[in-house]
């Protein structure tokens, strides 16, 4: 594992990223920031993070889109997602890609630094 | 590759089917040249007899001509006929109609030869025009018909003045009626009255009759296609008003979806900030603080699940169920609803059992929807029970799959009963927790699958708690 992983954080709710992003940095992480899908995309190209944390209820482009989009670009295939889902969101609609898993907001910022921990580990390995 | 649409497509079949109208006419046509073989056979009989039996005298020779001269046309009409049948549609009436005027005329040319050589006025088939005028006026117009009785009028009125007035022989039949009954005026006269008269007549009745029928059959016909129209217009708008229906249900699960989201996602980043606080994000905090802040978040809880379960009914009840559903195992739905539930259960020292089946047990349905429907029935259970156990029975019978959530709790009072499924139900024994949506919810869900959803208290078996069935209709 690097020493400071690179998160991507999208999600089109600004307090929120803020909170995630000061959660996160208080540990030793790298934290870029992206405020919708469309962003979310180009950042994950050029950046090329460790890991993402991607909120599914999201204006130009969703958490949906985002991931089929993602899913084509072959570089971008082996980064785990970790989806944000607030109550009645997603309901019944498969999601067409893997997403390593679901995580359900509102989200303890413990449990988003075990969570994020967990999956840095499991990619390391 | 290109596809050849002449080897696709049948040339020989008609574009769409002969009107009753044409049918009528090719059948009548048909039933006229049949008649024409029973003649020939009833003028070769009657010429036998007459010249056999009764002696009578007259040369046979002509008559047997003028029969093989009808036979060898009449072979050409049934073919006609046959092509007739399978002929386009729309020309089918005017073909036939004149090929009908061109066989009655070639058979009064035919009669009056044969009524030449068969003694003229004396021969009592003269009366035989009237079956030409019958013919002339089933298959044809009536003004066509009137020409042809005029022509056979005409014929045989030609015919017998010129027997008369002696331009032709007259061929007498010897020792049927006497010699010169041909030259009797008064005889004459009376004869070609009482023919022209019976010749007209029938025209005019026969032409009324058919007339009338065949306005009949074309004002059956516009009937039909009047109601096929206006059946086609009917569908075509129910049509387009259930695509704008599904318009509508399709914005309309759209707007909630956006409701859902902007109200909650403020109370979501709400419960983060707090829980920041709480988990010490922002420095240490006092008891009282703590204590209010978790007050705090229990409250938003509460919203949230709110905000989710009013926006779950319309959901419903557009119809969003039977969009999800798909064959699921019960099995996997019941296991992966108790799992989220045995943390609960054991906070509250209550042991949770399943009896389930081993087969897997096949329905149709939407698994994420039934697992709500379960975890509601036994988080319920939990929530009403302090001690005792919960148990999840599933079992089968023909038709459907039966599911049993059966507790030792403080069960629900008999006023309650008719109620407990109603909005915003809470029960008169239990504090206000919950939103009172959740049994509701889940009678919808169950009754969008078919199935049934009931309660009885106590549970029958045990005399303590209650229990809550549903059942599901097996795939």
């Amino acid at each position: 594992m690097k020493e400071r992983p690179k998160i991507l954080v999208v999600d089109d709710d600004v307090d929120l990223v803020a909170v995630m992003k000061g959660t996160l940095e208080s540990k030793p992480y790298e934290v870029i920031v992206a405020y919708n899908g469309k962003e979310g995309l180009e950042k994950a190209k050029k950046e090329k993070p460790d890991l993402i944390l991607l909120d599914i209820m999201m204006p130009v482009m969703d958490g949906f889109n985002f991931a089929e989009q993602f899913g084509k670009e072959p570089s971008l295939s082996k980064i785990p997602v970790l989806a944000l889902t607030s109550f009645s969101e997603s309901l019944g609609q498969p999601f067409p890609f893997q997403v390593a898993e679901y995580l359900r907001k509102p989200l303890k910022p413990k449990e988003l630094i075990a969570k994020v921990e967990e999956h840095l580990k499991k990619k390391g390995s | 590759m290109v596809l050849k649409i002449d080897n696709v497509i049948p040339k020989e079949q008609p574009a769409r089917e002969h009107t009753p109208e044409e049918r009528a006419l090719v059948l009548r046509l048909g039933v006229y040249i049949n008649m024409r073989w029973l003649i020939v056979l009833m003028i070769v009989l009657a010429t036998l007899v007459s010249s056999r039996v009764f002696h009578i005298g007259f040369s046979t020779g002509p008559v047997y001509i003028i029969c093989g001269i009808i036979a060898a046309y009449n072979l050409g009409f049934v073919r006609q006929a046959r092509s007739l049948q399978a002929g386009e549609v729309g020309q089918v009436i005017k073909r036939a109609q004149t090929s009908g005027n061109i066989q009655i005329v070639l058979d009064l040319v035919m009669l009056t030869i044969l009524l030449h050589y068969t003694g003229g006025i004396e021969n009592p088939f003269i009366f035989f025009y009237l079956a030409h005028t019958i013919a002339a006026s089933i298959l044809l117009p009536q003004r066509t018909a009137y020409s042809l009785a005029t022509l056979a009028v005409l014929a045989v009125t030609l015919l017998i003045l010129l027997e008369y007035y002696a331009v032709i022989p007259h061929v007498n039949l010897v020792g049927f009626v006497l010699d010169s009954r041909y030259k009797d005026a008064s005889r004459v006269t009376g004869v070609l009255v009482a023919l022209a008269t019976l010749i007209y007549g029938c025209t005019y009745v026969i032409t009324a009759v058919t007339g009338e029928l065949r306005r009949r059959q074309k004002e059956m016909v516009r009937l039909r296609d009047q109601l096929l129209e206006r059946r086609t217009m009917e569908l075509e708008q129910a049509s387009s008003e259930i695509v704008k229906l599904e318009d509508e249900r399709r914005r309309f699960v759209r707007f909630l979806g956006v409701v859902a989201h902007d109200l909650q996602s403020p109370l979501v980043a709400t419960q983060s900030f707090i829980s920041y606080i709480l988990d010490g994000f922002t420095g240490k905090i006092t008891d009282g603080q703590r204590d209010l802040l978790e007050r705090g978040v229990r409250r938003i809880d509460g919203l949230l699940t709110l905000i989710t379960d009013l926006l779950d009914i319309p959901r419903i009840e557009t119809g969003q169920i039977a969009r999800e559903m798909r064959e699921i195992t019960l099995n996997e739905v019941v296991k992966r609803s108790l799992e989220g539930l045995d943390n609960l259960a054991q906070q509250k020292g209550i042991a949770l059992k399943v009896e389930l089946p081993e087969r897997p047990l096949k329905v149709n349905g939407a698994s994420r929807r039934l697992q709500q429907v379960l975890t509601n029935l036994v988080s319920n259970a939990i929530n009403y029970t302090n001690e005792g156990n919960v148990l999840v029975r599933v079992t089968e019978n023909k038709s459907d799959v039966r599911v049993e959530v059966i507790d030792s709790g403080i069960g629900i009072l008999p006023e309650d009963m008719p109620r407990l499924f109603n909005d915003f139900f809470r029960g008169s024994n239990v504090g206000s927790k919950g939103t009172g949506l959740g049994l509701s919810i889940s009678k919808r869900i169950v009754e969008a699958h078919g199935g049934k959803i009931w309660a009885e208290s106590p549970d029958p078996e045990t005399q303590k708690g209650s229990r809550f069935t549903f059942t599901i209709p097996k795939k």
